[in-house]
């Protein structure tokens, strides 16, 4: 049933050719670079990375809008995509922290620029309103209390703490202009071309629309999936790195190693090139290992699984 | 407009109070802080600029008897200040209102360092020798601090003046007034000197914005108090309070934002996807600062100067350990 994300090569040509005309190829490549790829990530793995981003957006949008009609509302909003994510506290904390953090910005942006002030001013009620959104829902929807409990929860999240230390790890060693080049890459996310996402996610063919909080989220989702991907990528790259004196290195998965020798160049320079940047089969073996169900309750423990879409951003 | 003619009169009539006022008023100044040096002598100096190069309009109007204002307490501190910082200050602000903005910055920064390499091409050659000021924050000549001083931006300062407002009435014989009911439920009146908005609500509360010192601050409130004072509303000028200051300055090098970020994680947020610049919230003082990779600063929630330059010179060291080699 995961098979539909880590299907090989061939569902991947007939998607590609299928392929609209906008594609998201090179801003992709440059937030694989920002997340902590090499300094030219791989083509063909940025044309994997948008399949897979594509493919699980939507789905999820096809969920919220199922969600939607339960509801009985004319617009996909907020509460939908919020309520999809109620399984996972992480995620779901991650996301709430954006969406106050864009509250906040808002704030303060607003207090330094005057022009702003008076639009402020007129849009006073728009302080905090991500926050009192997300917070009106979960009261609703929570039944133990544990949702609730997120608001007041200061852990730290793990996930991103390992984010922000691989970055300050690679920009160590960066000079003045290659740090300037990060940080532009850095500064890419899809909320900053949303039409082009719009179009991208095909929403006018669709019948129920997602409202402008929702697209935010939506646009979050889709960075959040490439972070995961990435993030997953690396972890694989590094178990498949042989070390010395590492003794299970002979174990390495069957299926890694079939993806690694078709991919892999013959030419040896060419090998060194590439063994930097993540490669497709990094990918594809991230999602397996993703979607592998461990455990005797895995079967059970998320309900849209069901469908068989494992859903990397929640 | 209605008023024009009964203003022209009422003007013809204040410029004979202007020569009293100036010729009162050296009397009344004993030394004081340096901060509320740039001040009310500020306002009949700059009256007779304004008087002289610009157009009359309302504006200039005001500033001839703002004495009426029954202001609490600051208001006899202001009449005070110090000997000899008070006469550069007279010529740097007869300076500023010829020439616009550029001239406050050195007046900025003129406070609180010695300032007289700096003022002495803005002053005037009646202006006597300068003596250093006493810095607003307590401490560090300028080698051992960073030696950059924050220039103000924006200053937000409340009034109340204490009676109810016909905003329509307000809005149809004030010049440069703006009244939108259907959009917002106030009066947004704008001055050119000091150049700044304000919003003005039925209830007499307003709204002073734009200015780029605490006393431009206050002297644009009482203009605009001035203005609906003549539109026959007993206008008063009650607790005048700044509530927000925005200053900004550069140090002049890059800042590597993912270092700072990993170690000062309990007091910044940085999401380049949503905000280019790096979000500090320093607790003393309170103050929010927005920190770029190009080593621009900006500093904002302070409801005093000191705060604003407190917060820098503790962030400039922090700032200084992640710079960015190139």
């Amino acid at each position: 049933m995961s098979s539909t994300v880590a299907s090989p090569m061939s569902t991947l040509a007939s998607s590609s050719s299928g392929r609209k005309s906008t594609s998201f190829t090179p801003e992709l490549q440059s937030m694989m670079f920002s997340l902590g790829d090499a300094r030219r990530p791989l083509h063909e793995t940025a044309v994997l990375v948008e399949d897979i981003v594509h493919t699980q957006l939507i789905n999820l949008l096809q969920q919220a809008a199922e969600v939607s009609q339960l509801r009985g509302a004319r617009v996909i909003s907020a509460e939908d995509l919020l309520f999809l994510m109620r399984k996972d506290k992480k995620k779901l904390r991650r996301l709430l922290k954006y969406m106050f953090f864009r509250d906040y910005k808002s704030k303060i942006v607003k207090g330094i620029e005057e022009d702003d002030l008076l639009e402020d001013k007129f849009n006073s009620s728009n302080t905090n309103k991500r926050q009192k959104l997300a917070q009106d829902f979960l009261n609703s929807i929570d039944q133990t209390g544990e949702l609730l409990a997120m608001f007041e929860d200061d852990e730290i999240d793990d996930v991103k703490q390992e984010r922000m230390e691989r970055a300050e790890r690679q920009t160590r060693m960066m000079d003045s202009v290659q740090y300037a080049e990060f940080c532009e890459s850095r500064q890419l996310s899809f909320s900053k071309k949303a039409s082009k996402f719009r179009d991208w996610l095909d929403c006018s063919s669709m019948e129920i629309k997602p409202n402008a909080v929702a697209m935010e989220i939506l646009a979050y989702l889709a960075y959040e999936t490439v972070a995961q991907l990435v993030d997953l990528a690396l972890l694989v790259k590094q178990d498949m790195a042989p070390k010395a004196g590492d003794p299970f290195s002979h174990a390495i998965s069957a299926t890694f190693i079939q993806y690694h020798n078709s991919a892999e160049s013959t030419a040896a320079c060419g090998i060194e090139a590439q063994s930097d940047a993540i490669q497709p089969s990094h990918i594809r073996e991230a999602i397996r290992r993703y979607g592998h169900k461990i455990g005797p309750l895995s079967p059970f423990t998320s309900a849209y699984r069901r469908n068989g879409m494992t859903f990397l951003a929640c | 407009m209605d008023g024009v003619s009964p203003l022209e009169r009422y003007l013809e009539r204040c410029e004979g109070q202007f020569k009293d006022d100036l010729s009162a008023s050296p009397q009344l100044f004993t030394p004081m802080s340096p901060y509320d040096v740039d001040l009310p002598i500020q306002t009949t100096e700059d009256v007779w600029g304004s008087q002289l190069n610009q157009p009359k309009d309302l504006s200039t109007d005001f500033s001839v008897d703002l004495s009426f204002l029954p202001d609490i307490t600051q208001d006899d501190k202001e009449q005070n200040l110090s000997e000899d910082g008070y006469e550069k200050q007279k010529e740097l602000d007869g300076s500023i209102s010829r020439n616009e903005d550029s001239g406050i910055i050195v007046d900025e920064s003129s406070l609180s360092y010695s300032g007289a390499t700096q003022s002495s091409p803005e002053a005037s050659g009646t202006c006597p020798p300068l003596i250093p000021m006493t810095p607003m924050t307590p401490v560090t000549p300028a080698s051992e601090s960073s030696g950059i001083v924050p220039q103000l931006q924006n200053i937000v300062s409340t009034v109340n003046l204490a009676c109810k407002l016909d905003l329509k009435n307000i809005a149809l014989h004030a010049r440069n007034a703006e009244y939108n009911p259907k959009r917002f439920a106030a009066v947004i009146m704008r001055i050119r000197e000091p150049r700044t908005t304000a919003l003005i609500f039925s209830s007499g509360k307003m709204v002073c914005t734009g200015a780029k010192s605490e006393e431009q601050s206050r002297l644009a409130a009482r203009k605009y108090a001035r203005v609906v004072q003549k539109l026959g509303f007993p206008a008063k000028f009650l607790d005048f309070k700044i509530q927000n200051m925005v200053g900004s300055c550069d140090v002049r090098f890059p800042i590597r934002l993912e270092g700072l970020v990993l170690t000062h994680q309990q007091f910044s947020s940085y999401e380049p996807e949503l905000f280019p610049g790096l979000i500090y919230r320093m607790v003393k003082p309170r103050i929010v600062l927005l920190i770029f990779v190009s080593g621009k600063v900006v500093l904002t929630g302070a409801k005093e100067r000191s705060e604003i330059y407190e917060a820098f010179e503790n962030i400039y060291p922090i700032l200084k350990g992640f710079k960015k080699p190139s």
